[in-house]
């Protein structure tokens, strides 16, 4: 189903270099950030004890194995500087951040926020936990949601401006001035109305944005169905027998997907930007979540610890400016007027 | 109405008082007329004279009811379209009754090879067709393309005009219709091409003997292709007759005034002649 104008679009979206790495940075990005555990974590990712080897990033072993006294999880970083590990030859090799994003290591001297140092690269929060890990499980978290939103309210989208584009008359009347009431509820209230009541977790928070997220591209669905509805080979193939259901599969749908490309990663920018907001506010993924608003929020309260503003403020511009590096290219490339000018 | 009886001898299509009206406009007032099997018709008129929505409403793909209603009678072999519920409507387009529109450029969907819309059409009507692509190669080599074990991998913009009106062609040969209705398919394309897609319509209809069914401004195309002519004019037919009656001795004063409009060899026009509206009436 890959036309040869749509190898031309991706042709073309490849030729724009800023688009195109900024594309893929964003992606080895997120691909890097699901494998978080083995990135950032104070667990180590091989270890040599005792003559044995374990892998405790991937694998839960209790305090007791290593001659500890509990069944809960060893406490490497302890085991580590411990003189009888040492002793009986052990070694370890950690991941390049050394720390857990939930855990305080209240170990260092002077009082939290620290400073970056060789141990924490770029210093820690007023909890004392590692920003550098924060902020990537924070990046993890904001793409993720961005993501699934992104995804989703597409998909949302482009049925409900496809109903109404394709069925028109008093359907598409009748959407409209709902879409028009709905679009006026306050979001943020809604939020804090559902957030209060059923508590403020991924899924909540998702359901919620949801709840708005079609909306912006479901006008742009609702002409692009209208127009092809009404293009000449529509109506040849409704002269050929089709019925409605093959004419929007297959003469509707895959040539209205150029709106849905151009304005994705508008959307994800949307999304991380709005869940940011909403955790900088507080009302956004409750609190020992590693999230890019609640640094934020902490840089903006500690300012006399820049560290944890400048490296959240960097890590969100550069994000945003590489979806929207993407997001422009993606327009330039596929836009069908922009494509008429080459062609 | 009395449809029942198994007439072979009755016209293919017969159109009874069909009128079809968009809210308060009359776009086509009570008109009749038949098409036998292998008969060739020409429907020629003024532009929104009614040609276009007529050759639409003969399998309903006008907009449906409130927008526009549809009035008579249009039966095929006997069945009244009109009364058809939409599974057989569908059975009827493009395997009874097939059409080629004027933008060929626009008839076709860009993302899909022409070979692929072909065997659209040969999976809508012909679900028997073990090897689709060679049906789809046949009915290529049919109409005239050059090399069509490779051209059916072709995408429509990578065609000429000329080539994607044979394509929409051969889209509605691969069904084998009864009745091909052609609305102006030539106007879109330059004169030359014209001249060879007129050529091909008129050598597959001798072929596979199928009745056409052909919309125009031109009366130069009905001359030497259409066994009868109708002429609408604001919605009605105004003058109807074998084509070479009409072309010799037009009696309705636009029959003559669009035929005065055809120009011969060797004959010098002084001036083009204009059709004057106010001594036509009604
Ligand atoms: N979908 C529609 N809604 C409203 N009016 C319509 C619609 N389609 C056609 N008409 C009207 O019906 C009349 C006949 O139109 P039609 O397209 O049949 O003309 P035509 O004879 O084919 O002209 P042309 O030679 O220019 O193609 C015109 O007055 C036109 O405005
Ligand atoms: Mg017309």
């Amino acid at each position: 189903m890959v036309s040869e104008i749509t190898r031309q679009q991706f042709r073309r979206f490849r030729s724009l270099r800023r688009a195109w790495y900024s594309f893929w940075l964003l992606v080895a990005a997120y691909v890097l950030s699901l494998f978080s555990e083995h990135l950032a974590n104070d667990r180590p990712l091989l270890m040599r004890y005792d003559g044995a080897t374990y892998f405790p990033t991937l694998k839960f072993y209790p305090a007791e194995a290593f001659g500890g006294q509990y069944r809960t999880e060893a406490d490497y970083l302890a085991l580590e500087a411990s003189p009888e590990f040492k002793a009986k030859g052990g070694w370890m090799l950690f991941p390049p951040i050394k720390s857990d994003p939930l855990r305080s290591y209240l170990r260092e001297s002077g009082s939290p926020p620290h400073a970056p140092s060789a141990r924490h690269w770029l210093g820690t929060d007023d909890s004392a936990r590692d920003v550098a890990a924060r902020l990537l499980y924070g990046f993890r978290s904001s793409m993720t949601f961005a993501l699934t939103l992104a995804v989703i309210g597409a998909a949302m989208g482009i049925v409900a401006g496809g109903i109404q584009g394709y069925a028109g008359g008093w359907v598409d009347l009748a959407g409209q001035r709902l879409i028009e009431i709905w679009s006026a509820l306050p979001f943020l209230y809604v939020v804090i109305l559902i957030g209060s009541i059923y508590g403020q977790t991924f899924g909540v928070l998702l359901f919620v944005f949801l709840l708005f997220e079609w909306i912006g591209l479901s006008y742009y669905m609702r002409g692009e169905f209208y127009r092809l509805k009404h293009q000449t080979f529509t109506q040849a193939a409704q002269a050929l027998g089709a019925g409605p259901i093959r004419i929007l599969y297959r003469h509707i749908l895959p040539n209205a997907m150029v709106p849905v490309i151009t304005l994705f990663p508008f959307m994800l920018i949307g999304g991380i930007s709005s869940l940011t907001a909403l955790d900088f506010l507080g009302f956004g993924l409750p609190p020992p979540t590693p999230s890019w608003g609640e640094m934020l929020q902490q840089g903006l309260k500690y300012l006399y610890a820049p560290w944890l503003a400048i490296s959240s403020v960097t890590a969100l511009f550069t994000t945003l400016l590489l979806a929207s590096f993407v997001g422009e290219g993606a327009r330039a490339a596929f836009d069908p007027r922009s494509s008429n000018a080459i062609r | 109405m009395p449809s029942a009886e198994p007439a072979p001898a009755g016209p293919l299509l017969e159109v009874d008082g069909l009128t079809i009206r968009f809210g308060e406009l009359t776009a086509v007032d009570g008109i009749s007329f038949r098409l036998a099997a292998g008969e060739t018709l020409a429907v020629v008129g003024e532009s929104g004279s009614g040609k276009s929505v007529s050759a639409l409403a003969l399998t309903r793909l006008l907009p449906p009811p409130p927008a526009c209603r549809l009035g008579g009678a249009i039966r095929l072999e006997g069945r009244d379209i009109l009364q058809l519920d939409e599974p057989s409507l569908h059975r009827v387009r493009g395997k009874e009754i097939a059409y080629i529109f004027q933008e060929p450029s626009s008839s076709l969907n860009p993302l899909f090879t022409i070979g692929a819309q072909i065997g659209e059409a040969i999976r809508l009507h012909r679900p028997d067709v073990k090897d689709p692509v060679a049906e789809i190669v046949r009915v290529l080599d049919l109409v005239g393309i050059r090399d069509p074990e490779k051209r059916h991998r072709d995408y429509p913009h990578q065609l000429s005009g000329g080539m994607q009106q044979r394509v929409m062609i051969a889209m509605a040969l691969v069904c084998q219709p009864k009745i091909l209705v052609a609305d102006e398919p030539t106007t879109a394309l330059d004169v030359t091409i014209q001249a060879q897609i007129i050529a091909l319509l008129r050598d597959l209809k001798q072929k596979l003997g199928m009745s056409v069914l052909m919309i125009t401004h031109n009366f130069g195309i009905v001359h030497g292709f259409a066994d009868r002519v109708i002429v609408m004019f604001r919605g009605k037919i105004v003058e109807e007759g074998p084509a070479e009656t009409v072309l010799r001795s037009p009696q309705h004063p636009y029959t003559k005034a669009l035929i005065a409009c055809i120009p011969r060899l060797g004959q010098k026009q002084e001036r083009l002649v204009t059709i004057d509206y106010s001594t036509l009436g009604k």
